[in-house]
């Protein structure tokens, strides 16, 4: 009976321990998650001011809802736009698609290339590599645009598409780069030597073997390199001669009122990135799930 | 992989880098010493002219968007740190097993235009806001009030530094937190070391990659930029990266000369990424 | 006679200035299989890659068929290779990574079939053909790689320490299916290995090399019972290396005592190493023994007992199957018949 005794009190100091930690680590992690979701929602706040002026009739002032309309989201879609805001979209998206396939496909070479090199050398291209990407983007406007007005003396045209082509290419290739290399790093040492070991040729080996193994750190290079692109403001300032693109465009009006169709387009273009990323991701999950579950089957 | 045969692939790519920074930065050094006519160097002369008008103490004025400009993005990115590492450190720890939504939803706001996010900012940060609006209907207010123009101005842009670069603080902080080895943590806590004594001698010391990185990819583009400052202040506030914007098409020795400013800075920046982060790891 | 398939005539190969392969002769005969055995660093992995095209050697000539093939690609040659982590694709299944060399060679598709399916049946792994290589174990995925190879039905397969990464149990079930394999399919294995049990057990023959030079090439039991020199008595097995003199034909001395010997290709007088392997040491009485020490330790090694005997202050391994207890005096005994002499090297590092 002295033994019952003493038992409810043991137990009781071994629950109540716990409960007090288990509170207190829970209004802590209250707490984290309360800080992480307060500036999640910072950031967010004027994504979501941006999405409800595509939807603001444009008859009032901008810091008032004036009723709900779907016409501004219709004249992006039918690009029934005033021809200053059309070509500042037009060039914003040209660039983006050709410098990020062109930097894509130039950027895997370099990178095999790069991984390809003896220590001392590959190393010494990384850091050169870097050079694009930590640079204030301000310098290496002003650098490529030296370089331009030299090469202006000899083709009058270069500056507008071809200027901001290359130096969209010029910014966006580094970043491809550098997705890239830690997958080459990953990959068996011997994987093309193997490919040529199987009756490839150099160049069938890079592209039956090589490419396909790092094709995720190419995607991700490309969405980088895509996502820099369309963004960019301060290197296609000093580079675009006569041409807009949309940050220019937006830099240009900074006191005026905007054109309500710039609010629809970004959110329409985020809105596309964003269910695109979640559709491959979908389908590379179920891809997956499906080979998982084939595997159990003949495990 | 067959060494010799494939790195002849990088030849072009070193060419094309020399060419494009080498090139121009030759070019912004000499320039800055120089009077010229834009590019072309017929009847230029050796001067000094383009220092002495960025560091007179005669007339102060340059000297002084020289601090301001500083002063902003020393604050920003201090503040962009204090937010950013718990977060990324917040993301890496959590227990969800699917951190790539989380990481989406960090990248997201970058394929908005950054500009325009400003300019929505700008929108919410104002006395009368749509925000205000909307909320208004349903009985509610948001509006946030400040002392005067000045205090209003300076608050602006350094919410709007804030907002725009905080990816580029958390990213490569989460990058490096994540590769953190579990069993280091568990080792020094069976060391005798407790949860906040782990932190600071084991994770934070081995984050430091993602730090210094962080901090450089913040602070350049807070320094060096000028369109957030300009749309946040209605063009009242003027930085270094304003005079760039005022003089590149009349006096681009005192653009050179500008550059150089802020490459001493970006040349520290480098050197310290180079010996912290060889393989560039911390940067995509 | 056996047919010569590929001679390597005094190869060289630099890294950095410094010989990773120097002046090798070697000469490899079909339906052989040939160990390349040595310490990590010694060429051995660099012998390979030239045979197999991935390297080209700066002096010498690599010779197939009595053509010279220094400058033929390895996707010209009719050599397949295991590698040493098995660089299977990871982006492609198991039936697409063994289709792989048949589909470059333009084989019609439904031969492709038939030959992955026998590939994946000889290699026991008959029902892997869809599922993804990266999720296949170490032992799946080396199987996986061999098939890859044989399936384009090499005339030799070269293999770079292909068991290294499986673990002790499978690696040994392994050795026995290789050797089993390369008599059923006749082809020539060139296997590089460091460990030399396993070159022991399934070699023709075995090539030791050491910095850059082979050391010695022989059959397995010619170069265990016959090292040509210190590296190579040490390298395979265990033993106790003496020096001693060539007293005259048939007697040598070592350890202040004279022994009978069977080795005559030494002049009178000439210093020797004298190798004797622990299990050819017999534990005797003391009384009346030529060598006499203490044990200074024993240890249980499942089939016999490691003795460590101090005899004037050398230490003796010796393995025995009786124990003896450390700090016994005993009389240690060798046959005439297994005391090998080598000539001694004056470069030894």
């Amino acid at each position: 009976m002295g033994v019952r005794k003493k038992e409810p009190g043991r137990i009781t100091l071994f629950f109540r321990r716990p409960d007090v930690e288990k509170v207190v680590g829970s209004i802590a992690n209250l707490l984290k998650y309360a800080f992480f979701a307060f500036f999640m929602l910072l950031m967010y706040l004027p994504i979501f001011v941006i999405a409800i002026q595509s939807f603001n009739q444009s008859t009032g002032l901008i810091y008032q809802f004036n009723g709900f309309t779907f016409e501004h989201w219709m004249n992006v879609l039918t690009f029934d736009l005033d021809s200053s805001l059309a070509k500042a979209i037009t060039t914003t998206l040209l660039v983006a698609v050709l410098a990020t396939a062109i930097s894509t496909v130039l950027g895997t070479l370099v990178a095999i290339g790069i991984h390809s090199l003896p220590k001392k050398k590959r190393q010494g291209m990384v850091f050169l590599n870097q050079v694009p990407i930590l640079n204030a983007d301000i310098i290496t406007g002003i650098s490529l645009m030296f370089v331009f007005k030299i090469v202006a003396e000899l083709i009058p045209g270069v500056f507008g598409i071809p200027s901001l082509l290359v130096a969209h290419v010029f910014f966006c290739m580094p970043y491809v780069v550098l997705s890239i290399l830690p997958k080459l790093a990953e990959l068996d040492e011997n994987l093309y030597d193997a490919a040529l070991d199987l009756y490839c040729k150099p160049s069938a080996g890079i592209v039956k073997v090589i490419i396909p193994a790092i094709m995720p750190g190419i995607l991700t290079g490309m969405l980088i390199a895509f996502t820099m692109s369309i963004d960019d403001f301060l290197i296609s300032f000093f580079n675009a001669g006569q041409v807009n693109n949309l940050s220019i465009y937006i830099y240009g009006g900074y006191n005026r009122r905007l054109a309500p169709e710039v609010y629809a387009y970004n959110t329409i273009l985020s809105t596309v990135i964003i269910l695109g990323l979640v559709a491959m991701y979908v389908v590379s999950a179920a891809k997956k799930r499906a080979a998982l579950k084939h595997d159990l089957r003949h495990a | 992989m067959n060494i010799k045969k494939l790195g002849k692939l990088a030849l072009p790519y070193l060419v094309w880098m020399l060419v494009l920074v080498g090139i121009p930065l030759v070019m912004i050094f000499i320039l800055s010493f120089m009077n010229t006519d834009g590019v072309s160097f017929v009847g230029a002369t050796w001067t000094t002219a383009a220092w002495e008008k960025m560091f007179s103490f005669a007339d102060p004025t340059n000297l002084k968007i020289l601090g301001d400009t500083f002063l902003y993005a020393l604050i920003a990115t201090v503040i962009c740190f204090l937010i950013g590492y718990p977060m990324a450190y917040i993301v890496a720890r959590s227990p969800f097993s699917n951190k790539f939504v989380i990481l989406i939803l960090t990248i997201i706001p970058m394929w908005s235009n950054s500009l325009l996010r400003n300019v929505a900012l700008k929108n919410i940060l104002s006395e009368t806001n749509i925000l205000d609006n909307l909320l208004s209907r349903i009985g509610l207010s948001f509006s946030i009030a400040f002392a005067n123009q000045d205090q209003a101005t300076f608050i602006s842009i350094i919410i709007g530094l804030v907002l725009t670069y905080l990816p580029f603080m958390i990213l490569p902080i989460y990058t490096v937190i994540e590769k953190i080895d579990e069993s280091l943590l568990e080792a020094s806590m069976d060391l005798g070391a407790n949860r906040v004594r782990t932190f600071a001698k084991v994770t934070f010391p081995l984050s430091m990659k993602g730090v210094t990185t962080g901090i450089i990819m913040v602070f350049l583009p807070c320094f060096s930029g000028f369109a957030i400052q300009k749309l946040l202040s209605s063009g009242t506030v003027y930085v270094l990266g304003s005079l760039i914007e005022a003089n590149f098409i009349h006096d681009i020795n005192f653009v050179s000369m500008l550059s150089i400013v802020i490459l001493i800075l970006i040349f520290g920046s480098m050197m310290i990424v180079a010996k912290v982060d060889k393989e560039g790891a911390t940067l995509v | 006679m056996a047919k010569k398939l590929i001679e390597l005539n005094d190869i060289t190969k630099m890294y950095d200035g410094a010989a990773v392969v120097n002046h090798i002769n070697l000469y490899i005969n079909e339906n052989e299989f040939i160990t390349l055995l040595g310490p990590s660093g010694c060429g051995k992995t660099t012998t390979l890659r030239m045979i197999g095209g991935f390297e080209k050697p700066d002096s010498g000539t690599v010779v197939m068929n009595g053509v010279v093939v220094n400058d033929v690609p390895p996707y010209e040659r009719p050599i397949n290779t295991v590698f040493q982590r098995y660089a299977l694709f990871p982006h492609l299944n198991v039936y697409d990574n063994v289709a792989f060399g048949l589909r470059n060679q333009k084989v019609p598709k439904e031969e492709i079939a038939e030959r992955v399916e026998n590939a994946l049946k000889l290699v026991s792994l008959p029902n892997f053909a869809l599922r993804k290589v990266t999720n296949l174990s170490g032992g799946q995925q080396q199987r996986v790689a061999i098939a890859r190879a044989i399936v384009n039905k090499p005339k030799i397969l070269l293999l770079d320490e292909p068991l290294a990464a499986l673990d002790l149990k499978l690696r040994q079930n392994m050795q026995y299916e290789l050797k089993e394999m390369q008599r059923k399919l006749g082809i020539t294995f060139v296997y590089v290995t460091h460990d030399q049990e396993e070159a022991l057990t399934m070699s023709d023959t075995i090539v030791v090399m050491k910095d850059g030079v082979i050391q010695q090439i022989g059959t397995p039991t010619g170069i265990y019972n016959e090292p040509k020199n210190r590296f190579v008595a040490r390298f395979i097995g265990e033993s106790n290396i003496l020096e001693g003199v060539y007293v005259r034909q048939n007697l040598v001395s070592f350890m202040g005592a004279e022994f009978d010997c069977v080795d005559t290709q030494f002049a009178d007088g000439e210093p020797v190493d004298v190798v004797i392997r622990p299990e050819d040491l017999d534990i005797i009485d003391a009384a009346g023994a030529k060598l006499v020490g203490e044990v200074s330790s024993s240890i249980f090694r499942g089939v016999h007992f490691e003795l460590c005997v101090m005899v004037q202050g050398k230490e003796f391994v010796i393995h025995t199957y009786e124990n003896r207890k450390v700090g016994d005096h005993v009389g240690l005994r060798v046959d005439s018949y297994e005391i090998h002499l080598m000539k001694v090297e004056h470069v030894e590092h």
